[in-house]
């Protein structure tokens, strides 16, 4: 071995390396977003996390119990007026769990007698976030009991409060069904991408894309001709998928089938027209491969595909809202685990739309593109 | 004279501080085979491309077959055919694959097509290639296909961009045959080459150098204006050697050297010089012309262009 000749070749590739600014900016930020978005998000601290009130006493004692699971900053109340509101918001995502006081709590509570059971309040809390509701379920039942006990006084604390558990979706907390409907997301959203990036960028470089915007053929009719055979092919693979997880993992969604196929559809149309945009934008397939990677990164950390949102600090959740996977990955498990429907997801559909709007609109707009 | 088809006016680009095509002008008449030549990095290429419209141009106008490339350039796609360096063809589809997807593109279908496709197979000798997948055709076939792509439309100007480069000697020969047939039905042809000597084939040369047009003109006035024209060779028999020297003298060829074989110079070919040759040939002089190269002229282009930019 030379050692002048490796010296030529280290140094032509450093020279070659240092001199490409996407490549630079990849090696440098992708360990620093990687180091510091998986030690936020891999927090299990429970923090700012809705909690729906459902508060049949009305009493100061359960006035108080709320105010200390306020005041310990875990989470955030929000007063529900009937049980029917309150399913209704859990189904929708809008909170994750939920404390229901009975009418008779603060008697229960207070003039209990010797021999009888302390009084009981109940926890909902939405299974379909595994993670999330194993980490607020006992952190939860601690709260509760210590503010019960504090309330009755040192000679009643043999019981306090009785917290009756119950997971809304998924009772058994099994962890299936959530990746199952978490996959969905990450397949749709990667290998959508990773495929269209390639397309536009392999015809520029084979001289056919300039041939194809001469004939008459508008940008429209260009991109749709793109979009369209993939998007059926995806549709497909959703409901291969679908009967894959079904049949051999025995996860089948709750909701309606056709449903979810509808709206992976929709999304898969949204994730092409990002990969376009991609390859649209791009010299090479590989500059066309390094942006998809790159943009996955935080499809894997901050779309709550892995990683509960509720648990990521305020900064980083708004962050998420940004990410249309995190929208659809919501949209796949309310299906999936809790049977949501159209109406039970508003929110996430009209982001999905907007999102849909935005990246149609980008990569049309990069297509007819004239340098 | 007619319209032109293909007006270029104040034609520049800049990208940042580099000027890539500075204030063209051109003027092409119809069926006119216009060969448009430079150096890499000249402006050769960012030329054309505006002119098919795939580049916006910093200022100036275009205007092809009457319409404005600019602000109407959908309305020029039906009239223009292209054929960039790389032939636009799809791997993985066969030549008649490819000849369905881009005839669809432009509404032409069913018997239009099978009657246009067959007519342009014909000429283009490409019968025996219609159902090979293109990844398989040899590079002369290659690049027949793509011309014939870029004509099956009928377009009324056609772009060809370096379409010889890496095809053989013969193949180029055979293509530029092809190529004339399309100028002599009417097609207006504008075509870049590397190949100088190429330019023969053409009506019109043009010479671009740093973004600025040099020189247009016809092949000839080139060589009358950049060499020092035609060398001629001929051995008249001894008995004719005095009146084919006169006669050739009389027509203004310049004698270089005397003798049994006479060397002669002459810096077009025009009708006196043709008849002149043709007297000595019927004389039973034996006449070898040779042209002057266009690798020669166009190198002194480009110098006596770079002195004078450095002069300025």
């Amino acid at each position: 071995m030379s050692a002048r000749r490796l010296l030529t070749l280290l140094r032509r590739e450093v020279r070659a390396t240092l001199r490409d600014p996407f490549t630079v900016a990849v090696l440098i930020l992708v360990p620093l977003v990687a180091l510091l978005s998986f030690s936020f998000v891999l927090s299990t601290e429970v923090e700012d996390l809705s909690l729906g009130v459902l508060d049949a006493s009305g009493s100061y004692e359960s006035r108080r119990i709320v105010a200390e699971l306020e005041a310990d900053g875990s989470f955030v109340p929000r007063p529900y007026a009937t049980r029917a509101e309150l399913e209704a918001a859990l189904v929708s995502g809008e909170i994750s769990a939920a404390i229901v006081f009975p009418p008779d709590f603060q008697r229960a509570l207070l003039a209990r007698a010797p021999g009888q059971p302390p009084p009981e309040v109940q926890l909902l809390y939405d299974g379909a976030e595994t993670v999330l509701a194993g980490n607020a379920e006992g952190f939860l039942q601690g709260l509760i009991n210590a503010a019960g006990a504090e309330l009755v006084g040192p000679e009643a604390a043999r019981g306090g409060v009785v917290v009756e558990m119950r997971a809304l979706f998924n009772e058994t907390l099994d962890g299936t069904p959530f990746m199952v409907a978490g996959t969905f997301g990450f397949v749709l959203s990667f290998l959508t991408t990773l495929i269209t990036a390639v397309a536009i960028v392999n015809e520029k470089i084979g001289g056919t894309f300039d041939q194809l915007q001469l004939t008459p053929a508008t940008n429209l009719e260009i991109f749709l001709g793109k979009l369209l055979p993939l998007g059926g092919m995806f549709a497909f693979d959703v409901v291969l998928m679908m009967f894959a997880s079904g049949f051999v993992l025995g996860v089948w969604p709750r909701g309606n089938a056709l449903f979810f196929v509808a709206v992976s559809s929709f999304y898969v149309m949204t994730s092409l027209a990002l990969g376009l945009f991609f390859s649209a934008t791009s010299a090479t397939a590989a500059e066309a491969v390094q942006k998809t990677v790159f943009a996955s990164i935080p499809l894997v950390q901050l779309s709550g595909f892995a990683f509960p949102i509720r648990n990521m600090p305020m900064a980083i959740q708004w962050l998420t809202e940004v990410l249309p996977a995190t929208h659809y990955i919501r949209i796949s498990r309310a299906i999936y685990l809790r049977g949501a429907g159209p109406l039970d997801l508003l929110p996430e559909l009209g982001a999905l739309t907007v999102f849909a709007v935005l990246l149609v609109g980008g990569s049309l707009r990069s297509l007819a593109r004239r340098p | 004279m007619s319209e032109p088809i293909l007006r270029a006016e104040g034609l520049t680009r800049r990208f940042g501080d580099f000027t890539a095509v500075d204030r063209l002008d051109l003027a092409i008449e119809p069926g006119t085979l216009f060969a448009f030549l430079g150096g890499n990095g000249s402006g050769k290429s960012t030329t054309i491309r505006m002119l098919i419209g795939l580049l916006t141009p910093t200022e100036g106008r275009i205007e092809l077959d009457g319409i404005d490339v600019l602000r109407e350039p959908r309305r020029v796609r039906d009239r223009i055919g292209y054929m960039g360096q790389k032939v636009s063809l799809y791997q993985g589809l066969t030549l008649r694959e490819n000849v369905e997807f881009y005839a669809g593109l432009y509404g032409l279908e069913g018997g239009r097509l099978a009657e246009r496709w067959g007519e342009v197979r014909e000429r283009m000798a490409l019968a025996e290639a219609e159902n090979e997948r293109v990844e398989d055709l040899p590079a002369g076939i290659r690049q027949r296909s793509g011309l014939a792509l870029a004509t099956l439309h009928g377009p009324r100007l056609l772009f060809l961009d370096e379409p010889t480069a890496g095809v053989d000697v013969d193949s180029r020969g055979l293509f530029w045959e092809r190529i004339q047939e399309e100028a002599e039905r009417g097609v207006t042809v504008f075509v870049t080459t590397h190949f100088l000597e190429e330019t023969d084939y053409c009506d019109r040369v043009a010479f671009i150098d740093a973004g600025r047009l040099v020189v247009d003109t016809t092949p000839e006035e080139l060589r009358a204006r950049y060499s020092e024209g035609y060398r001629i060779a001929a051995t008249p028999p001894p008995e004719r050697a005095a009146a084919t020297l006169a006669a050739l003298e009389r027509a203004g060829f310049a004698v270089v050297e005397r003798g049994p074989a006479l060397a002669l110079r002459r810096a077009t070919l025009d009708h006196a010089a043709l008849a002149a040759l043709a007297e000595a040939a019927a004389m039973g002089a034996e006449l070898h012309v040779e042209p002057a190269s266009m690798n020669g002229i166009f190198t002194r282009l480009i110098l006596e262009n770079a002195s004078a930019r450095e002069a300025a």
